[in-house]
Formats: C-alpha cells, sequence, structure tokens
C-alpha cells in the first residue's frame, strides 16, 4: 500500500458517510450567501506612487456597468441581526454592499468567512480603509443577510440592487483583446493608470504574470526569487500593444537600498 | 461516476440537489490530490486521511459559497484543506466525532512508518508546513494553488475570491516571505536541504 493513497477502508467509509450526509440532507430554501473579501483590506502596495490597476475605470473596454435599481437599504445594527432587503426589483442581477465596521469586532457571515476590525481600525478618522465594498450576484430567493457577531459589536450595512452588464473587450490590430478584467476572465493587455493618475495605458498580461512570478512552479525556483530591495518593472502601451508610454512597478521594495530592474533584464524563465 | 473532469459541472450540479451519487463522484475524483496535499501539510497518513474527511466535509456544508473555478470545486478544496490542515486541532473540531466513527484497515500505517518510508521527503515537507504556517491563510493558499498546483493566480484568485491583481500583489509578497523562511530553515539545517531540493 502506498503511503500516497488512502486507507481503502476508511476511504470507502468515508464515501458513504458523504453520499449518506447528501441525501440526508432536506432541500432547504436557497439562503443568500456572501461574503466580504479580504482583499478589500489590502491596498495594492505598489511603488511608485499612484500606481493602480485600472478596474473600476467604467469607460474602459470590458468594465462592468452597474444600474443601480430601488432604494440604498441602510441599517446599522449590534451584535448578530438579520437585514431585510425587501424583493429584488425586476431586472437585478447583483446586489451592491458596503460594510462598515463601528466598534472593534469579528463580523462572521452566512458562508464562514469572517472580517476583523481591530483597534488600529477604530482610530483613524475618517478610517483609512473605508468600508468593505463589493458587488455579489443574485441567488434565488435573496431578500436578507445576517451577520453575526458578539454582543457588543456595531456595524452598518448599506445595500442596494444592481442591474450589472459587463462590457466586451476590445481588440487591436495585433488580435491582442484589451481592457479591464472581469468575470470572463483577464485580457491581453490589462488596463492600468500611472503617473499618480495621469497616464492610462496597457500592461501585457503575461508580462505581468512572468513579474509578478506566476510562472515560478517550483520551490527552488521560489528560493531564488530574491524580492528584498527589488522592484521589477514592466512597459506601459498604448492599446497597440507596442507603443511604449510608461512604466508600471511590481513590488513593494522602499527605502534607500531598494531598486527597480526591468523585467527583461531577469532571467525569469518567462 | 465522474470519470474526467469534464463531467465534473454535472457532478456538482447533482450534488447540489441532494444526489448523494454525484457527491460520491466529486469525492472519487478529487479525493487522491485532496489528501496528497493533506499529507504534504500534515507529514501524517492518519491525520490526512482525516483533514481530508473534513475537507470534503466541509465541501459539503458550505455548498452553497463553494468557488467553482473552470467548472472545478479542486481549488476551493486545496484551499480548504491547506486552512484545516494549518490548524488541525481547531480546523477538525466539528468534525472530530464522525470521523473517530470511521472504520480504518487492520494494523494502518503509523506516523512512524511514513518517516522512515519516506524520510527525505517528509523533512522537506515539514520544512514546507512551518514555513507555510508563517504566512497568512490566505497568503498560503495562494502558495499552495500556485506553486505546488500548478494553478495560474488568475484561476488562485478565482478560488479565494479576491481581484486578479490583489492575487498577484499578495503572491508576489507571499512567495518572498515563504523564500525567506525556507531560507531559513536552508541555513538553519546545512547541506540538508540542498539535497532534498534536488531530489
Amino acid at each position: 500500500m502506498s503511503t500516497t493513497e488512502m486507507d481503502p477502508v476508511f476511504t470507502a467509509a468515508l464515501r458513504e458517510v458523504l453520499a449518506a450526509t447528501v441525501e440526508d440532507t432536506a432541500p432547504v430554501r436557497r439562503r443568500w450567501r456572501w461574503r466580504l473579501r479580504a482583499g478589500v483590506f489590502f491596498g495594492l502596495t505598489l511603488v511608485g506612487g499612484g500606481v493602480a490597476l485600472a478596474a473600476g475605470v467604467f469607460s474602459l473596454p470590458g468594465a462592468p456597468i452597474d444600474t443601480p435599481l430601488g432604494n440604498v437599504v441602510t441599517a446599522t445594527r449590534t451584535g448578530t441581526a438579520t437585514i431585510d432587503l425587501g424583493p429584488p426589483p425586476v431586472g437585478a442581477t447583483d446586489l451592491s454592499l458596503s460594510l462598515t465596521c463601528l466598534t472593534v469586532g469579528t463580523f462572521d457571515f452566512p458562508n464562514g468567512s469572517s472580517m476583523s476590525c481591530d483597534a488600529s481600525d477604530m482610530n483613524h478618522q475618517p478610517p483609512i480603509d473605508g468600508p468593505a465594498s463589493e458587488v455579489v450576484p443574485l441567488s434565488p430567493g435573496v431578500d436578507s443577510v445576517t451577520i453575526e457577531t458578539s454582543a457588543s459589536a456595531t456595524w452598518t450595512l448599506q445595500a442596494q440592487y444592481v442591474n450589472r452588464v459587463t462590457t466586451h473587450w476590445s481588440v487591436n490590430a495585433s488580435g491582442q483583446t484589451y481592457g479591464v478584467q472581469n468575470q470572463n476572465g483577464t485580457p491581453d493587455l490589462m488596463a492600468v493608470v500611472v503617473d499618480q493618475g495621469k497616464t492610462q495605458g496597457y500592461i501585457e498580461a503575461s508580462e505581468l504574470n512572468c513579474a509578478s512570478g506566476g510562472d515560478v512552479k517550483s520551490l527552488a525556483q521560489a528560493l531564488a526569487w530574491d524580492t528584498q530591495n527589488r522592484n521589477i518593472s514592466i512597459p506601459v502601451y498604448e492599446s497597440d500593444g507596442t507603443t511604449v508610454i510608461g512604466t508600471f512597478v511590481l513590488g513593494d521594495a522602499t527605502g534607500p537600498n531598494a531598486k527597480t530592474v526591468p523585467l527583461s533584464s531577469l532571467s525569469l524563465g518567462c | 461516476m465522474v470519470r474526467s473532469n469534464e463531467d465534473e459541472p454535472a457532478a456538482w450540479a447533482a450534488a447540489l440537489d441532494n444526489d448523494g451519487d454525484g457527491f460520491a463522484a466529486i469525492f472519487d475524483l478529487h479525493r487522491d490530490r485532496v489528501f496528497r496535499h493533506a499529507l504534504r501539510m500534515t507529514s501524517n497518513v492518519h491525520d490526512a486521511e482525516d483533514v481530508t474527511a473534513a475537507t470534503f466535509l466541509e465541501l459539503w456544508r458550505r455548498r452553497s459559497s463553494v468557488r467553482v473555478v473552470d467548472g472545478s470545486v479542486l481549488p476551493w478544496l486545496l484551499v480548504t484543506t491547506t486552512n484545516l490542515a494549518r490548524n488541525l486541532v481547531r480546523g477538525l473540531r466539528r468534525y472530530r466525532a464522525l470521523i473517530t466513527t470511521l472504520p480504518r484497515s487492520e494494523g494502518a500505517r503509523s506516523a512512524e512508518d511514513v518517516a522512515l518510508d519516506r524520510i527525505e521527503e517528509m523533512r522537506f515537507a515539514t520544512q514546507v508546513r512551518e514555513a507555510l504556517v508563517t504566512l497568512s491563510p490566505s497568503d498560503a493558499a495562494l502558495i499552495t494553488l500556485t506553486m505546488f498546483e500548478h494553478y495560474s493566480p488568475g484561476q488562485a484568485a478565482a478560488a479565494l475570491g479576491i481581484s486578479d491583481s490583489a492575487a498577484r500583489t499578495r503572491l508576489h509578497r507571499a512567495r518572498t516571505r515563504m523564500a525567506t523562511a525556507l531560507g531559513a530553515f536552508s541555513t538553519a539545517v546545512g547541506d540538508g536541504t540542498t539535497k532534498e531540493k534536488s531530489r
């Protein structure tokens, strides 16, 4: 018996238990599930000041267009509570949500994920991160959401139904798609803004993948991935994918010893 | 039985309709990958089996919020395996009673058997696991999916429910931390690590 296989007796029993568990679970009315993404609280830590991916720039190809429907439901609660959102208006496809913690606490969502606000989050006015915002697809039967938290923790939720339409990416003369990332994936050329918002252009997804170590597939390569005090830059192009109009820097190295090197000067195997 | 990944969406849809066979098919399709990853995370066959069981029980409990990436629940399973294995006591608490009722083969292998059988591999796995523990849960999941299971950063982002750009930025950081942690181990154990890496 190989050590990379499960005990067959255990496996068979587990399989049986799983099937029985599924069969024995009475179908219930679908409850709306959602999560706040931890990523909301991570600002993109990119050097160069004001460098950011241009997701959410609505005029770009591939950007979603959200049309608000109905009223904004705002509720402030302390402790665990369920917010009734009312029936979704005709045409609603998604729900726009914004949750702000007003006290220190951990806020648990129906899917088991959670968000924590600690004392440092409370000490900034206005809060550094602001509310956690999210647009989540609707599921049939959506009409409420429950936030579970400790009895003394206070939070505010804003919710509004929206109709979301995802626009198409454009295609340049070389056949490359360009625009913003969306539910369909990543275009060949991803929209970015650099120079503190002054320049809007595109970076090659493949170059970003390479520069961010996306092709590092082994621990040996990871060990060689020395990013201490080093950032990697890649070109920013016009939508034609060839005219260079700027530089996009990836990395969070700062300080007197930090340096930025172009991707083309590295041998990362991609 | 699901015999290929192409059949998985239909099996998952059936499972969501309380079809036990559909869920069992998902189990058949992914149990080996999940178990191997659990073994990598625990270095102990018994614990890895427990984590595998808990992972699939979690798949059912959290079925309505599972993120399906490219038609597959496997990325979600692997992320969950990582999270459960990072803290066995807490991760398995919910299912401990159930799992202990599951029978095992006579003379089931012990951790010692495995250690003797694959001591070099397990030593390295221990280093990897301890390095992963130094990361946040989400960063550990990113490393798991991209470095060990060869998913693209975009697929990992989809599995974790974060934006692609956030995943790439965090992956960059996580790799640096991972390399730093593994580098510390390399320094601590001297040449041994180098030999293992070249295996």
